[in-house]
């Protein structure tokens, strides 16, 4: 039972991780029906740039304040980061074939993955310890505060974005252009500025994401971008993709998933069982879990 | 541009034949490699650029090959040239047998789990299942080339072979474009509800591509394994897979654009060496900016002797 609530415990902070980068993908597939390889090394740059901007601008500094500056300012590099993205590999290749779009999402994905490698070099480098080791014991199962920190913050973020896009205007331009762009189009809604706006959120979010992972797994690599890229869009799939609460579902269940597997399989066999799942749900319903059944486009 | 073809053709294999004669060592171990990697990369334009099926795994199949070779050669003792009827037909097998479940997925899904599947794969090889593929490590020490008694010890003797396998993949492939089901994969990647319509089983020629392709890279993996009397897991790694993806479809899934895709990829950065960690920087933007320019592809394939005038130039398909 004690590993079971500690598998527990961790698999809801991981998941809510790869929740939060399920997200940015989850959004700009369902506005523009383009996977966006590059979001993961987006994740990975954010620790980096998070990393920098702790070591650069706050002087080590490691107050309150400096911890929410630092995702703040990360936040807001990452969206820059993420509109020029757009702008450079996307926006051109709008009305091209589809898969020429995928092939310039990995260009961007190599280019920003190996931009880390040549600018903070190929070595593992080490997260700061922004948050106090601060651990709970109940009966058996150690909770950290960095685990209540990232699963309450992000269930935050996941909320708010939730009642953003469900409840505003703007949202429902959102909602309105990943039904249909061209429809959008013709009611009025500028197409362009909701697939920048869905960058800037996305990438935000992937940013929070990357310094979760810099804070709870402190060793950040230049390549780990592919990896946990690749668990939070399995975990969009999972939820069915374009669907924003699906992309959260998703990445509970794989976080809980994968936690159960490291606890009572082994963590060596972790991506094969992660994998199976994906091929075993796609095969039974191939829109995913929240996904609704919709006829191929003609 | 015909014209140019016949004269190019001839001139390119008779380029490869006498080619290892003029390069040392280093370099000939370069043109190996881009022989075994332009033979994976047309095995993986079948399903991709032919069958338009979105394929992420192709290093699988590629590895499948290699381990075959190498488990027979080092396990049981079998000859290299002895092991390429099983290195054909075991990723083959697999490659239906995967396919089967997944060939309805839409595009995207199909992406995602082929990477599974080749994520998995290499899982499977570090992990050392059944005790046969030697973990992390690897398989070491196999045979060099023998026919007939004869020892072909020597690396021009690899090249050769590597250079006999990408002749035959050429001729299969040149085969394939005039025949039924190399029509009906045409049809049923440019529409596959025409396709249908006009009474092509598209599953059975998708599942026949992922066969085909696999066959292919499969044999390319026996040569590898030849090459470096050795494999091990990380040259099956899905970024491979990612290569070969972008490389057919930069190159525009035409022979011609899969050669020069391949030669970028591969034989490039051992000419400029002191470029090697800007390499995969480069490439990202020269990914980008070919597919912004000629979103086709570098060199995009043509198909049947269809008039100019009479083909419609809209994004159909892909």
């Amino acid at each position: 039972m004690d590993t079971f609530l500690q598998q527990l415990a961790n698999g809801l902070t991981i998941g809510s991780m790869f929740a939060l980068v399920a997200l940015g993908y989850t959004m700009v597939y369902g506005v523009m029906r383009l996977i966006n390889f590059a979001h993961g090394d987006m994740v990975a740059a954010s620790a980096f740039v998070g990393l920098t901007i702790y070591t650069e601008v706050l002087g080590q500094a490691t107050s309150l304040f400096a911890v929410i500056a630092i995702f703040l300012l990360t936040a807001v590099v990452m969206a820059i980061v993420g509109i020029i993205l757009e702008r450079v590999a996307y926006r051109p290749l709008r009305e091209a074939p589809r898969l020429s779009a995928v092939v310039s999402a990995l260009g961007a994905s190599l280019v920003i993955q190996n931009g880390i490698m040549l600018v903070w070099g190929p070595r593992m480098r080490i997260f700061p310890e922004l948050v106090p080791q601060v651990y709970w014991d109940f009966g058996g199962v150690v909770i950290s505060l960095i685990q209540v920190i990232i699963l309450v913050l992000s269930l935050v973020l996941m909320v708010a974005l939730y009642l953003f896009v469900e409840k505003t205007r703007i949202g429902a331009a959102i909602r309105a252009s990943s039904i249909d762009q061209d429809a959008a189009r013709l009611m009025g809604i500028n197409v362009n500025s909701v697939i920048a706006l869905i960058f800037i959120i996305g990438s935000s979010l992937g940013a929070v994401g990357g310094l979760f992972i810099g804070l709870y797994y402190r060793g950040i690599t230049f390549n780990m971008g592919w990896q946990y890229g690749l668990y939070a869009f399995i975990a969009a799939i999972l939820g069915g993709i374009g669907n924003i609460p699906g992309a959260m579902l998703g990445g509970m269940l794989l976080g809980l998933f994968n936690a159960f597997i490291a606890g009572y399989v082994s963590s060596t066999w972790a991506d094969a069982f992660t994998f199976i799942l994906l091929i075993l749900i796609l095969i039974v319903r191939p829109t995913g879990i929240l996904g609704e059944r919709v006829a191929e486009k003609v | 541009m015909k014209e140019l073809q016949k004269f190019a053709y001839p001139v390119f294999f008779i380029v490869m034949a006498v080619l290892p004669h003029m390069l040392d060592d280093r370099w000939q171990a370069v043109a190996i490699t881009f022989l075994i990697f332009a033979v994976v990369a047309l095995s993986q334009d079948i399903i991709l650029g032919k069958c338009g099926m979105f394929n992420m795994g192709q290093a699988l199949f590629f590895g499948m090959g290699a381990y075959t070779t190498a488990i027979l050669n080092n396990e049981y003792g079998w000859s290299i040239i002895a092991t390429i009827p099983l290195a054909i037909i075991i990723p083959a097998l697999f490659g239906i047998l995967l396919a089967g479940p997944i060939v309805h997925l839409r595009g995207d899904y199909l992406l995602v789990v082929t990477i599974g599947f080749n994520i998995v794969f290499v899982q499977v090889l570090q992990n050392n299942l059944g005790g046969v593929t030697g973990g992390p490590n690897g398989i070491f020490g196999l045979d060099s080339l023998s026919f007939l008694g004869y020892d072909l010890m020597s690396q021009i003797s690899v090249y050769y072979f590597a250079f006999i396998v990408l002749l035959l993949t050429l001729w299969v492939m040149h085969n394939l474009a005039g025949s039924k089901p190399g029509r009906a994969m045409h049809y049923l990647r440019e529409d596959q509800l025409a396709a249908e319509s006009i009474g092509i089983n598209t599953r059975v020629y998708k599942i026949f591509s992922f066969g085909l392709g696999a066959g292919i890279a499969g044999l390319a993996g026996t040569v590898y394994a030849t090459q470096y009397s050795a494999v091990s897991p990380e040259a099956f790694e899905f970024i491979q897979s990612v290569l070969f993806f972008s490389i057919v479809l930069v190159g525009g899934s035409s022979v011609p654009g899969v050669l020069i895709g391949v030669f970028v990829m591969f034989v490039l950065p051992e000419i400029f060496r002191e470029f090697a960690t800007w390499r995969y920087f480069i490439f990202g933007f020269a990914m980008i900016a070919a597919m912004i320019m000629r979103p086709r592809g570098i060199w995009p394939a043509t198909f049947g002797k269809i008039p100019k005038f009479l083909i419609k130039d809209n994004n159909h398909g892909a």
